[in-house]
Parts: C-alpha cells; structure tokens; sequence
C-alpha cells in the first residue's frame, strides 16, 4: 500500500522572478512540493512569518538567496534566529545562492538555523533527498 | 753659539741668560743690520739638538729648518714695521728625529746699542695645532655632512624662548643674511595646515618633555613649497623640566615627493585591481546567475509536457537572453570607461552640457513634475572628457528623478564649488533617500539595489563612481531615508 507522502510547505525568498518560477515548477515536475510560496526579499517574508494570521500556514523548509534588494539572505538570518522560537514551528532553512565565494559558503555554514547551502541553478538529488528527510521527519 | 756665551754687562743681564738657556722654550734673535743671529740653548733641545749640534745660522734656519711654505710668513713678521707688538706666528720647524712640528713664535723688535734687533720665543704648539687641525677637518666634514644632508640643527631654549639656528637652516629657510628669528617667526615658515602642528610639538616638548619627528610641508623665503622633516629632542635637567629643545631640520622635499608619488601610484593601482576583482566578481556572480537560469528553463522545457508550461518557460528563456544581452552591454561600458580615459579631455561647459541633458530627459522631468535648479557660477567651466561628464550627470540626475519621493514635489540642486585647486560638483536632491548605516559603501557596488523600484538596475552609481575615479576623482554620498540624498563629487 502506498502511503501518501504528507504535503510538505516550501517557500523560496528569492527576488528573481523567472528562478523563482523554475523553482515552483521543479518542485511540483518532481513531486516535491505543490504548496510553495514566493517572497522576493527577506523583509516579506519575514512579515509573512510573523503574521499569526499565518501561524497554521508556515513552511517546513525555506529556501533563500543571498542578495536581494531591501533586505538580504544575511539580514533575513538575522531576523529569523530572533524570532523563529516564537514560531511554534522548526523551519529548516537552505541557502539558494549563485554564490561560488567560499566567504559566503563559510558565513552560511557558521549560522545555526542554516541546514544547507544550495548552489544555483539546481540540484534535483540533492532536493529530493532533503525533502525525503523532510518527509520522514514529519510522518514521525 | 748661546746666550751665555755673550759678554753681557752686568751680573743681571747674565742671570737672566742663564734661566733663559735653562728653560725649555727657545729663545732667537736676529740683528737686521749685522744680520747675526743668537740662538739659546733651549732652541736647540726644542728641536732636539744639543746646543751647538747644529751652525746657528741664517742658511741653516732658513734652507733647513724652517718649512719652505712658512718661509713668506716669517719674513713677513720680520718685515713688519709696525708699532704695536707683533701677533705670534705659526711655523713649522724640522726637528732632529721627527719631522716638522708646529711651533709658536713671538715676535719683538727692540732698537738696540748695537742697531735693530728683532728677537723671539718659540714654543712647541704641535700637539695643539695637530688638535686643531684635527678639528677644523672634522668641522669641515661635519660641514660637508650636514650640507650633503641638507641639514640644519637649532635650540630653542626653555627659559627664553630665544630660538638659535645654525648657518645651514638659513640656508633651507633661503635666507640671505642670518637675521634672528623669534619661535612663531619660524613656525610662519610652515604652510598653514602644519603651523599648528609644529607648534604643538614644540609646546609638548617644552611642558611634557615628548620629543617629535615630523614631516611638514615648508615654504622658504624664495617661496619654494618643500617637504622638510623637523625633528626635536627636550634636554631634561635633574629635576625633570626641559631646559633646552635640540633638533634638526632637514630638506627631505626629493625623497618625499618620490615617496608620496609612490604611495598615490600604490593607491591607484590598489583602486585599479579592486575594480578588477569586482568586475571579476561581476562575470563570475551576474552572467553565472543568467546562464544558471537558462540551463534551468531549458531542463524544465524538456521535462514538462504541458504546452502553456512550455509556452511560459520559453517566455522566460527570451528574458533571461535579454538580461544577458543588458549585462554584456554593462560590462562593455564598464571596459569603455577604462578605454576612453586616455580620450581628449576638453573645456566643458557645465551649464550648456546640464540642460541638454535636461532636454534630452524632459520627458522624465516633467513626469514627476521635477523643480530642478543649478548655480555653476563659482566654477562654470572643467577641463574633462564630455562623455563622462554628461554619464555622469545623466545618471545622478535620472537617479534623483527616479528616487523622488510621491509626498513632495521633487526639488534637485546642483552646483559647482572651486576649493583650493579641486573642483566639486554638489548634487542634491529631496527625495526618498537611502539608509546608509545599512547599505553604506554598496551605495556605488555593481548590481546593488536598495529599493523594490522595478526601474533600479544597479549600474548607474557604479558606473559613475568609475568614471570619477578613472579621472582621478572621489564621490561621497550623504542622505537620510525620507529626506534627501546629497552627492559631494570632487571632479578634479
């Protein structure tokens, strides 16, 4: 019998809109994730989080660029390690960046609440493994 | 033949010939009309003779012992008709085993029962005049030093303030006669901005006894601009207070200006490879993240079977060549900047080349409504090249059109500023502004953008920022959010 995986909630922060769209599309091709939300800079998502009118709708996993205009990857991290205990929910989050600069690798890898780092354009093993585990974390 | 063999008078005369043979300077006399000659017995053991060793002659003074370049200035002084005594002469006189020494002679004239004599002492000076000699080579080597050196040393003493400057200072100060200068007399010699400092120092030396070292721009009397270093050290007395400044003042103008050549050619090449790196980092980050989606979109055209999927995907593949199509075009200006510097830089008129730039845009003015107002009256005209002029008021004028604010009719100044030998350009304007406590210097970064604008591209600011520095010039940003933005750009 095949247990339907459990609906995983992903949300991308990226300001470039055609990426973004790749990413939705990728998900859903692959199986992933039909439910994924787009923000194009770290400062919506973060009002996104806060709303409690979102409290039952927050993502499992965020996947987030680094430079984006208003406010960045850096900054949103910032934001987010302040707030995420208030969220009654474990978020992981991956970096999604273009960025090759073994400064910005090792900055991401130094933030607690950072679980990966994704280089750009994309990576489908590495996607489906980390949403598997998603998955398995969740039906327990 | 000696003193004591003379047939002298009285008991007196013969008493003193005695102690004069007994002591050991050596006593001559010379008869001008019988031309004879008397040596005493201290003549002789002077010059390490026995008496009588050597022929007591005028042949044997002259042609022996007497060193042939002292010769003139003996017959001098014995020629000498003055009245008033004659000034000691310094000779040098062969002695038996080692050479020449230097002796001392004086020299009397008296007229006597037996016509004009002339008679004198000599005593051995060699090891003071060796001494002397010694120092006057040392005094002009130290001379020759301190001149190599461009060097001059001076005092200022604590109690009186009374400043003493060696000869070479007049000389770095091109001074024509040593006139006496006071401490500010001195110091006025220091370019303006340096005064204060030099004066500082001295005054720290004086009370708290801190030596300095300092390099100062200088201008001498013949208002010559220089580099001089001027350097200080406190004498302390036994109870601590400084009692006298000791220092030098050196022309170090040639070595200076190398070196600040060397250090703005360092700062130029530093600022060169910087943009390097950043034009390397922008091939590798903006055409990697374009290239990077194309080879996404084409992945999912080829996975997805849907044709509206695929018609949005294609969509999205003529964008993103566009966008590459826009970065290689940046990149090209940005290649352009660095190959139109050694273009002609020609006279430009700040006001004709600022309204067509406002024509050009009218469009752009008029949509927001813009007051735009412009004074270049304190410097009208710039030596540069026209095409960075007109980018670079393009931009900060369609930037400060772009970033107006919607609450406020958009109010843009712009004005020229001539200080000292740079000119500035003043540009303001009272739009939305920008936080700089956040953005900072990204302000002029390739592909930085801080507003959710879909019309910001990030490019103008850098490329404006290139074209100020590849002229040799800085631009400095102020502004708070909600007020205004303020560019302070010096040209030249």
């Amino acid at each position: 019998m095949i247990v339907p995986a459990p609906l995983v909630n992903a949300c991308i922060i990226d300001n470039n809109k055609i990426y973004a769209y790749g990413f939705k599309k990728l998900l859903s091709i692959k199986d992933l994730s039909n439910q994924v939300t787009h923000f194009e800079n770290g400062s919506d998502a973060i009002a996104h989080l806060k709303n409690p009118g979102n409290a039952l709708n927050l993502p499992d996993i965020i996947f987030l660029d680094l430079s984006m205009p208003v406010m960045d990857g850096w900054e949103f991290m910032k934001e987010f390690e302040e707030i995420k205990s208030q969220l009654g929910k474990k978020i992981s989050v991956y970096i999604l960046s273009s960025s090759i600069d073994s400064h910005d690798i090792d900055r991401a890898k130094n933030i607690p609440s950072v679980s990966g780092y994704i280089f750009k354009p994309v990576d489908v093993q590495r996607l489906q493994e980390i949403f598997k585990n998603l998955q398995g974390i969740a039906r327990q | 033949m000696s003193f004591s063999e003379d047939k002298f008078s009285d008991d007196s005369r013969l008493h003193l010939a005695q102690i004069i043979d007994n002591i050991n300077a050596g006593i001559w006399e010379y008869n001008i009309n019988t031309r004879a000659i008397k040596w005493s017995a201290g003549f002789y053991s002077i010059l390490g003779y026995e008496t009588n060793e050597i022929e007591c002659s005028n042949h044997i003074f002259f042609d022996h012992l007497l060193y042939h370049q002292d010769k003139a200035v003996f017959l001098n002084a014995l020629s000498d008709q003055g009245t008033t005594p004659a000034k000691p002469i310094q000779i040098r006189l062969l002695t038996k085993s080692s050479g020449y020494h230097w002796f001392e002679s004086t020299i009397k004239r008296q007229h006597d029962r037996n016509g004009q004599i002339i008679y004198g002492s000599i005593i051995n000076i060699n090891q003071y005049k060796q001494a002397e000699l010694r120092a006057a080579r040392n005094d002009q080597h130290y001379g020759d030093t301190i001149r190599i050196a461009k060097l001059g040393s001076w005092e200022i003493d604590a109690a009186s303030l009374n400043l003493t400057l060696s000869k070479q200072i007049y000389d770095i100060f091109e001074l024509q006669s040593e006139i006496k200068l006071s401490i500010e007399e001195a110091v006025s010699f220091f370019e303006p901005p340096y005064r204060p400092v030099i004066q500082n120092a001295i005054n720290n030396a004086l009370e708290f006894c801190q030596p300095y070292d300092l390099e100062l721009l200088f201008r001498t009397a013949k208002n010559h601009v220089i580099w001089v270093r001027a350097k200080g050290v406190p004498i302390i007395n036994e109870y601590g207070r400084c009692v006298t400044i000791r220092g030098i003042l050196q022309d170090i103008d040639s070595n200076k200006r190398k070196g600040l050549s060397l250090e703005s050619s360092l700062n130029l090449l530093t600022d060169q490879n910087r943009r390097l790196q950043n034009f390397a980092y922008i091939v590798s980050h903006n055409l990697r993240s374009h290239t990077g989606n194309l080879q996404f979109m084409v992945n999912l055209y080829e996975e997805t079977e849907l044709e509206e999927d695929r018609t949005e995907i294609f969509a999205h593949i003529k964008s993103i060549s566009s966008s590459l199509n826009a970065t290689i075009e940046h990149l090209n200006e940005i290649v352009k900047i660095q190959t139109e510097i050694t273009n002609e830089r020609s006279i430009i008129n700040f006001e004709a080349i600022f309204n067509n730039i406002q024509s050009a845009i009218k469009s752009n003015i008029e949509a927001v409504n813009a007051r735009i107002e412009y004074d270049f009256s304190q410097s009208p005209q710039i030596s540069y090249i026209p095409a960075y002029m007109e980018s670079i008021l393009q931009n900060l004028l369609t930037n400060a059109l772009k970033y107006s604010h919607p609450d406020r009719q958009p109010l843009i100044k712009c004005h020229t500023l001539k200080e000292r030998n740079h000119i500035y350009l003043i540009f303001e304007d009272n739009g939305i502004g920008i936080d700089l406590d956040r953005y900072g210097d990204k302000v002029f970064g390739m592909y930085k953008t801080f507003h959710q604008n879909p019309d910001a591209k990030g490019i103008g600011l850098f490329i404006t920022r290139n074209q100020i520095e590849a002229l040799g010039g800085t631009i400095k940003v102020e502004s708070t959010v909600n007020i205004g933005t303020k560019f302070t750009i010096k040209l030249v």
